[in-house]
Order: C-alpha cells, then structure tokens, then sequence
C-alpha cells in the first residue's frame, strides 16, 4: 500500500476511536492497531508501545481520582487537599477506560505511522502543503533519533566506564540530549537551506499512480471515519 | 572573470569573536583550490561565506563582500544560490533529510526544479560515481560513517554546481574512497574549494593552496606540519603481556554479519593502529575488545580497565562545563580532569560549555575524557577526525609517552597518523586471515 493512503486510513482510525462512544468498539480499533504495530521489529516497537500503553494505562488509573462522578462507590478513601475526597465508582473507571482506549487508539496510530510507513514515499506523493509533510517527516524522525542518540551518549559513558542506571541516571540524559537535538536542528536547516530547500519551482521525483489496494484504504478509512460517528 | 570575488571580507558571529578578518580571496572556474589551516581557524566560515550562508542564515557581523558567478551573496539568499553553489558539510549525519538513500540525493534536484524525469537518473548517476550505487535504497540510519559521506558527496554532485564547496569530505573515508571523492570533485568540472585536515590527499589534485590561520589568509608555502608526509606502515609481531585478546569472534547487527571470526592480541607497551576500508568492522572490532558489545561467538579476554573513545566527538557533551565532562571518568576529579585536559592542549578551557567549543576542540575534549582515566586498555575510534596535523603530532607524542603502561588500539583511516603513531598495523582483512590460516 502507498503511504499517503496508508496515513489517511490511519488517521480515519484515530478519528473513528475519538468520535465512537463505546467501550467494545474503541477497544477493537485498539486491538487492530496493536496487531499492526506488532508488525514492526521488536527493536524499534518497544518505545512507541510503551509509551502508548503506558499513557492509556496512566488516563485510566488517575481519571477516578481526579473526577467526581457517578454513585455506585466501590472505595472510598481519605479526603487529601486540593483533590478532595478520594473515592472510585464504576462510572469512574468506565470513563477512565473509555477516555485510556481513546489516548491508545491515538497513540498506537501515530506509532503505526512512524514505525511503518516510508515518510519519503510520503512527502514525495502529497500535492498540496509539502513543506508541512516534511516538517511533519522531520519531526516522527526525532523519536528513533533521540533513541540512537541517547544510547550513544550512554555506550560513550560505558567506555569511560561510567554505568547509566536507574530513573535518575537516565534523567540526567535528557538535557545533553535536548541540546544536541536544538543543534542537529539548526545544522539540518542550515544544509537544507544550501541544497535549494524554500525556492520557488521545486519539482517533484515521479511517483507511481494509486492502486486498487490504495482506493480501497481511503474509501475504507472514510467508512470508518461515518461509521465511527454514527453507530460505534 | 572570477566565478567568485571575495573582497576585504571580515565576520564575527552574534556575540562571538572575529572569525574572519580582511580576507580576499578570487576563484577562477575549474581551479581546484586547497583550503588548509589549524582547527578553529575560520575555513568553515569562508566557505559558508562563499556559500551565503555567512551572514544570512547564521547573523552576526559581516562586512566587505562575496560575488558568486555576479551575484551578490548579501543580496540573494543561499536557497537561490543553490545549484550555482554546493557545500557538503564537516559532519555527514546532520545534513540528511530523508530516510533512504535515493530520496536523500534527489532532495537538492527536487528543490533546483529539475525536470521529473531527469530527478532519479541524474540521482542514480551521482550515487554511481561515488561507488555508492548499491547504497540507494538502503535507509539512512544503518550505513556506516564513510558511507554516508559518500552519500552526502552525491547528493552535491547530482546539483552540477559551478562551485563545489566540501569541508573535510574525507575525514571518515579510507583512503581509496578520499582519493576517488578528490578526483570527483576535480573530474566534475567545477571550481573546488576543498578545506582538509589530511593535506597529503589533496595537494597532488589541487591547483593552489590557501592558508587559513585566525581568521586570515597567510601568503607563502604552508607551515612544515602541513606539507604531505610518506605513511610506511609498521609491520611487526604483538609484544608486551597480553591486556587484551580476541579469539574467533563474531557479531552481526541484526541479521548482517559486520565481524566474522576475527582474531587480534594486544600486549601492554605496543600501540596498534587497525586500518581497513569503511564498513569492514572496525568500529564493531573495537567495541567488542572494550567490552561494549559482546560477541556472538568466539571469546574476548581483557585485563584491567578499558576506555574507549568513540569517533563522534558530540557523544562527550554531557555536562556543563569542559572540566566535569573530563571528571566523569574519575569520579568527579576535577585536579585530574584538569591535568588531563593540559594534556590535549585544552588548558584554559577548564570553564568552557563543552558545546562552545570548535569541532576540533570537541575531538580534544572527548580524547582527555578517556585518557583521563589512565586505563589498561586504551581504544580511539578515529581520534584524528577534524584534528588539524600540529595537533596530530601532539596526540601521537602523547599516545607515545604513555604506551608503556598500557594497550592502545587506534582505530584509523588515517594512514600517515598511523604510521606515526603505532607498532604495528593490522588491518580488518588479516585478522580474518588469521583465523582461516
């Protein structure tokens, strides 16, 4: 499948996860993205999955503390400042659920996009708003980026023969890292500025028309995106 | 008429010292010009200079002028001096756009609006050229150094510039691929302004060189330390007591097997220097003996402590001053930090933001990072990347005052520095060879 349809089915299955309204149907699209992301190398999976699982797991156990709804109470804790009284009711945590589905729907959506599809193919086929899908490259590139990054900032420790370990160990990376980010940021624009990037009259390398399967992925993501509205 | 007029060009970066001062400079179609100097000295603005970007994209203080093929650089911006004009930058890894290799060399066509159908042949063509056509659906992120500085040379040759501007383009490639990449360049039929560390690789393909020393153009012969010297490569036996030994080891990234059943002994007092064509396994053959990686079969056996110095200088930019960076490795000893950073030349930088400094300052600053620790087994992945020869000649006469003590192994391109500095060479080949044998 090219990747321009591939990132509007995707899209149209986040879309879909956000205007469904129950339980079972959000907890399918999830099931479908998942099932898709399982197809990337393990390597490079790992952080996008727990970063997606993770932040649904965190929305569905802090959503009953921070809200107060419902009246079936299936504990009731001690009143803590500024939050209140803490209790958990069944409303709660369906919510907590629902809204957790949501933000992992999204999530593994985008981590689909990244890990998946060819970001070049990608920027090459858009017709309109180019420089946006290249920004839009750019940055997904910054996740396995930062991860390259930051393992050779911890292999350069290990030989002096200083061990990374720990939460905190991994914390003190983050603003070296952030650093060499801003900086491979001005070097790339510099490089692309000097190679024609902004002149008027760019053309584009040919690409290869849309396929049968192509269609078929965005008239399937707009099913998904009306049956999400009216019946999930 | 000159293709490019620099004329009392003087330029200090925002909030920075004089980078250059008063230079003028003419370059005539098709000439081949050198560009040689110390680390810091103002090459790399003068060929953003003639590039535009120096003042437009970077700021800062400019005054006299620079004439591209008649135009202005104050008055037009770089983006459209591009094709007239093409830089390949010092660090490969942060000028690639795309993820795969293809679409990376067609980037610059893309922009310059080059007809559609000419986009990819004319992209094939450039990656071909360099001895990099194989490459061209590989994705970005897994080749090796010197291959993506082939890649980055395409990507400049596929634009037909009248002026090719390269800064350091073989800093990580062996001498055959530096060789075919000067020639290229020379053979494209653009003026060449080619700035180099390694003068012996490009003076024989030069028309003149140009001396650069802060901020100014010196006239006459280079300095002695700059003129090319002959690389006899020493051939001997290990000696010394065994710090290190590897024995059949393999590894592979994935399923691509990078070392297969290599062999190689380092003995305390003998510095080693490995040599082998990029993307043979050096690197890989170097973080197994430091015990960074661990092999996939075979056995490494190590004595005592090992340091190991990567070839991305970036990767010592940890802390917030020059001084703790040196430290780390000593548990925060900053007396020793400091005597170490006396060492590389670095003394008065104790206070300095690691990332102020130049590019060779940083090589220096990583080298005293790992030095510092006095360690029994010492590896340098390319140390002289970006180290301009006086320094050269520093880091040689250190390594050698303290080889006694120690294994060193320097992993190297760099042919003339390795047959200053080592016992013995072995290069990525024989120690497979020794294996079959």
């Amino acid at each position: 499948m090219s990747p321009a349809p591939a990132a509007l089915l995707l899209a149209a299955l986040a879309a879909a996860a956000l205007l469904a309204d129950r339980i079972v149907s959000v907890a399918a699209i999830v099931l479908v993205l998942l099932v898709v992301c399982l197809r990337a190398p393990v390597g490079r999976r790992r952080l996008y999955l727990v970063g997606a699982l993770g932040s649904g797991l965190a929305v569905f156990l802090l959503t009953p503390f921070v809200s107060n709804i419902g009246w079936h109470v299936i504990w009731s804790g001690p009143s803590v400042p500024v939050l209140g009284q803490l209790d958990v009711t069944r409303e709660e945590l369906r919510i907590g659920l629902f809204q957790g589905l949501r933000l992992t729907a999204v999530a593994l959506a985008f981590a689909v996009y990244a890990l998946l599809l060819d970001h070049d193919r990608l920027v090459q086929s858009v017709r309109f708003a180019r420089r946006s899908v290249l920004a839009m490259a750019l940055a997904t590139r910054l996740v396995p980026t930062l991860e390259r990054d930051a393992a050779g900032l911890v292999e350069a420790l290990r030989g002096r023969g200083v061990e990374v370990t720990g939460t905190r160990g991994r914390a003190r990376l983050l603003a070296p890292l952030l650093a060499g980010s801003l900086e491979r940021a001005l070097n790339l624009a510099e490089a692309m500025e000097s190679r024609g990037y902004g002149r008027p009259g760019a053309t584009r390398t040919p690409r290869p028309g849309w396929s049968t399967l192509d269609r078929a992925a965005l008239a399937l993501g707009a099913f998904a995106v009306a049956i999400g509205a009216l019946w999930l | 008429m000159a293709l490019a007029a620099v004329h009392g060009l003087s330029f200090a970066y925002p909030g920075g010292h004089e980078a250059l001062r008063d230079v003028s400079l003419e370059l005539d179609p098709g000439e081949v010009v050198a560009l040689l100097g110390p680390s810091g000295g103002g090459k790399s603005t003068l060929l953003r200079a003639l590039a535009g970007l120096v003042p437009h994209f970077h700021g800062g203080r400019f005054s006299g002028s620079v004439e591209l093929a008649g135009m202005d650089t104050r008055r037009v911006r770089p983006a459209d001096l591009a094709g007239t004009v093409a830089t390949l930058f010092q660090d490969p890894e942060d000028q690639v756009v795309f993820t795969r290799v293809r679409a990376e060399v067609a980037f610059g066509l893309e922009n310059l609006g080059t007809l559609p159908a000419q986009i990819l042949p004319r992209a094939v063509d450039a990656l071909a050229s360099v001895g990099a056509a194989h490459l061209a659906e590989r994705p970005v992120a897994e080749l090796s150094g010197g291959e993506l500085q082939r890649v980055c040379l395409a990507s400049v040759l596929a634009l037909e510039p009248q002026l090719l501007l390269l800064d350091e383009p073989t800093s990580q490639l062996d001498p055959e691929g530096a060789t075919t990449a000067i020639e290229l360049a020379r053979e494209s039929g653009a003026a060449v302004v080619v700035s180099e560390q390694r003068p012996e690789r490009v003076l024989e393909a030069c028309d003149r060189v140009v001396f650069v020393e802060d901020g100014c153009i010196r006239e006459g012969e280079p300095p002695a330390a700059w003129l090319p010297r002959e690389a006899v490569l020493p051939a001997a036996e290990p000696a010394g007591t065994q710090v290190c030994r590897l024995d059949a080891v393999s590894f592979a990234y994935d399923a691509l097997p990078v070392v297969e059943r290599a062999s190689m002994q380092l003995g305390r007092g003998e510095i080693v220097a490995l040599v082998g064509p990029n993307g043979s396994g050096k690197t890989t053959l170097a973080k197994l003996a430091a015990g960074l990686l661990e092999p996939q079969a075979g056995t490494v056996e190590r004595e005592g402590r090992a340091c190991y110095l990567s070839q991305d200088p970036g990767r010592y930019l940890v802390k917030e001053r020059a001084d703790e960076e040196v430290a780390l490795a000593v548990g925060g000893d900053l007396e020793r930090a400091r005597a170490a950073l006396a060492q590389v030349g670095l003394a008065g930088f104790e206070d300095r933001h690691p990332r102020d400094l130049s590019s060779g300052e940083r090589e220096r600053l990583a080298l005293a990072a790992v030095v510092v620790a006095e360690p029994d087994l010492l590896i340098l992945d390319e140390p002289t990347r970006g180290v301009d020869p006086p320094r050269k000649d520093e880091l040689a006469a250190l390594l050698r005052a303290h080889a006694p003590g120690r294994a060193t192994l320097v992993v190297t391109n760099d042919h003339v520095f390795a047959a200053e500095v080592a016992d013995r060479v072995v290069s990525t080949a024989a120690v497979r060879e020794r294996v079959v044998a």
